[in-house]
């Protein structure tokens, strides 16, 4: 098999240590790569009931046969750990040179245990691993430590680091490289608990390929593709275009999920962004799309620029009550300096905010406590986050956590999923995507379900039944799952004719192991079951799939009675019992009984 | 008469927010629309056509359609928006 190394490396922060572990040839194939193959990895590697935050938790970093083949948005690295927000599988992806880097080391993956004895920079050059001092670098942010590293050891080096918030244990911290995160689901808490401030990481070796002049053309007509229609909307205006029209819907989530329409919308939408805030755009590396917009705060205060994606927008705007677009990029940049997840940063606020509009005691000061509508106390809670400072201590845990600290009934409005905070979608007005949430392995995400895009389309009829909403929510987990281990971007998933066909042959020039647009679409189905295998080893149970109960029932949401039909039906979907649970022979089926 | 919200980068084009037309189908609102509004033309809707670009779909009472003959009733608000979902 080409286009990989076959091997991963097991690093010991304790001891210093590390060494080289066979991938089998049968786990390359039937998990691909990248969030398949690190799922793998955290399925060996983690010790059942492992706490998040304890030494044993490994903290895994896996490239993919794609990386580093020209294949345009194929330079993503995927980031698995059990999570400290969900004590599930959590999984997230980082675009950029980090990954092909990692590659170049000569192994597939980084599986990371143990903590070091002080806080540490983990160097990996050419497969050479060493630990060294990082004490100076604490409080720095993770661009200005990736600075200050790239100085210190060269610039061939391409380096993952976490911010403060990291360093201090935010559960939802997240790991930076080359200004993108891996933010959902709290691996920077996890980096952090093994006192690791960042890994440099440089390499010489990439795998051969199976055949380099039909990969080439391939690669071409993809990049050609990749700047057609399927693109346009991300090129043009980036996610932010979501907004305004998402509020007309009535499914922007605003002020904590307490209504779907904001009437400040239109002054953070991204057409307003464009034409009064934005400055250029950026692509990933290997990427020929480029949607990352900049945007440039113009209040007359010290100027800020940076990115500002739909879900930190939704998230620091009308999800708090904002309608200042120069406090959301504001709170954005802090959000990134910190090295936190803008997602659950937002939620998490917004929570607070409402039990200072129930009148909650949160146990803080009531200068302290944020407010909705009010920019300066987002801006301050979020710093008092990124610290553990005051209220920030609290809210660091994120809205579960909290709101069983706190109590008085505030459990009602922490808005997750198993302890991920909600994205930036109603799922009162979008069943599909509601099912898609509550399912999900990591909690509730957009992006390992994209099941709203059925939502969001004449697919389906408003009235369709739960088995139709089931396949639909079940075959989007899976085209997810094997996008995310090919670690190509989900932005590219309209410009190809057929996903899996397509995909299937790109892989076969690249490895040279014949794949059928089936087989691919197989082992997607093979990832996500490994992923919820992970879960019910951890503790998982059906009543971890579900919705807040804010967004069931009511005159626009969706009924428990019609939530029950709809997972009873993706358990059907996906062989499942009627527990969730997966029966042996169903492991067997998908070629997953053999490899765990 | 018919209320056309548009979102994105036909709104950027249009340099408005939203157009009235009329016509009793999404074809004929295409169609009208594109009269009313050139800028249109190419990107969000084809000349040849007066249909929609690929990348593109209305919105009609809460329902995507790309489909011409789908009815459009007098007063209706339809939304004009990216038919890629999500990100």
């Amino acid at each position: 098999m080409q286009g990989v190394h076959g091997r991963a490396l097991h690093i010991d922060l304790a001891s210093g240590s590390a060494e080289p572990h066979p991938i089998p040839e049968p786990v390359a194939v039937r998990l691909i790569g990248g969030t398949g193959l690190a799922s793998y990895l955290l399925y060996r590697w983690a010790p059942q009931g492992v706490e998040p935050l304890a030494p044993d938790n490994p903290l895994i970093f896996a490239a993919s046969p794609f990386i580093g083949t020209g294949i345009t948005t194929a330079s993503k690295v995927a980031v698995v750990t059990k999570s400290p927000q969900t004590g599930m599988i959590g999984d997230s992806l980082s675009s950029s040179y980090l990954a092909i880097a990692l590659k170049r080391t000569g192994f597939d993956a980084l599986v990371i245990t143990g903590a070091a004895p002080a806080w540490s920079l983990l160097v990996v050059d050419d497969g050479r691993v060493e630990l060294r001092p990082a004490a100076d670098l604490l409080g720095r942010t993770p661009a200005e430590t990736a600075e200050a590293i790239r100085a210190r050891l060269g610039a061939g080096f391409r380096v993952a680091a976490i911010g403060v918030a990291g360093e201090r244990g935010v559960r939802y911290a997240a790991i930076s490289n080359d200004g993108r995160l891996a933010g959902r689901t709290g691996a920077g808490a996890v980096m952090g608990s093994k006192r690791l401030k960042a890994i440099a990481v440089r390499g010489s070796g990439l795998p051969t390929v199976a055949d380099p002049a039909g990969l080439a053309r391939a690669a071409r007509d993809l990049a050609a593709r990749s700047l057609g229609p399927g693109t346009a909307k991300y090129r043009e205006l980036g996610t932010a275009a979501n907004l305004a029209f998402f509020n007309r819907l009535g499914v922007l989530p605003t002020r904590n999920f307490q209504q779907g329409e904001f009437a400040g919308a239109e002054a953070i939408s991204g057409e307003t962004l464009f034409l009064e805030h934005r400055t250029d755009k950026h692509a990933c590396a290997a990427c020929t799309i480029g949607c990352e917009h900049h945007y440039r705060t113009r209040d007359g205060g010290p100027a800020r620029e940076g990115r500002l994606e739909y879900e930190s927008l939704f998230a620091l705007g009308s999800l708090c009550g904002i309608d200042d677009p120069n406090a959301v990029l504001r709170a954005a940049a802090l959000c990134d300096d910190l090295g936190i997840d803008a997602i659950t940063t937002g939620s998490t606020v917004a929570w607070a905010m409402e039990c200072a509009e129930r009148g909650v005691d949160l146990g803080y000061p009531a200068a302290e406590v944020p407010r909705f509508g009010d920019a300066s106390s987002l801006l301050r809670t979020i710093e008092a986050i990124g610290e553990r400072r005051g209220i920030g201590d609290l809210l660091a845990e994120g809205s579960r956590r909290a709101a069983a600290r706190v109590g008085q009934g505030s459990a009602s409005w922490a808005m997750h999923v198993k302890g991920l905070e909600l994205p930036g979608y109603d799922p009162r007005k979008l069943p599909t995507l509601a099912l898609g949430l509550a399912v999900a392995t990591r909690g509730a995400c957009h992006n390992r379900s994209s099941a709203y895009e059925v939502d969001f389309s004449d697919r389906l009829a408003p009235e369709a039944e739960a088995q139709a909403r089931a396949r639909a929510a079940a075959a989007a987990e899976d085209q997810a799952a094997v996008l995310d281990s090919l670690t190509i971007c989900k932005f590219l998933r309209h410009c190809f004719d057929d996903l899996y066909a397509e995909a299937a042959e790109l892989y076969r020039l690249v490895t040279g192991v014949p794949t059928s647009g089936d087989e691919l679409r197989l082992a997607g189905e093979r990832i996500n079951n490994l992923k919820k295998l992970f879960n019910i080893r951890e503790g998982w149970t059906r009543a971890d799939d579900w919705l807040p109960d804010r967004v069931l029932g009511g005159e626009a949401g969706i009924t428990p009675e019609r939530l029950t039909a709809l997972i009873d039906a993706y358990y059907r979907v996906r062989g499942w019992d009627a527990d969730g649970r997966i029966p042996a022979d169903h492991l067997a089926r998908l070629g997953l009984a053999d490899l765990v | 008469m018919v209320r056309v919200e548009l979102f994105g980068v036909p709104r950027l084009l249009a340099g408005a927010r939203e157009i009235p037309v009329t016509g009793e189908t999404l074809g004929a609102v295409s169609r009208a629309l594109l009269d009313a509004c050139p800028a249109l033309a190419g990107r969000v809707i084809d000349p040849r056509t007066a249909w929609l670009a690929d990348g593109y779909i209305f919105v009609v009472d809460g329902r995507f359609s790309r489909d011409p003959a789908c009815p459009v009733s007098a007063g209706a608000t339809v939304f004009l928006v990216s038919s890629v979902a999500g990100g």
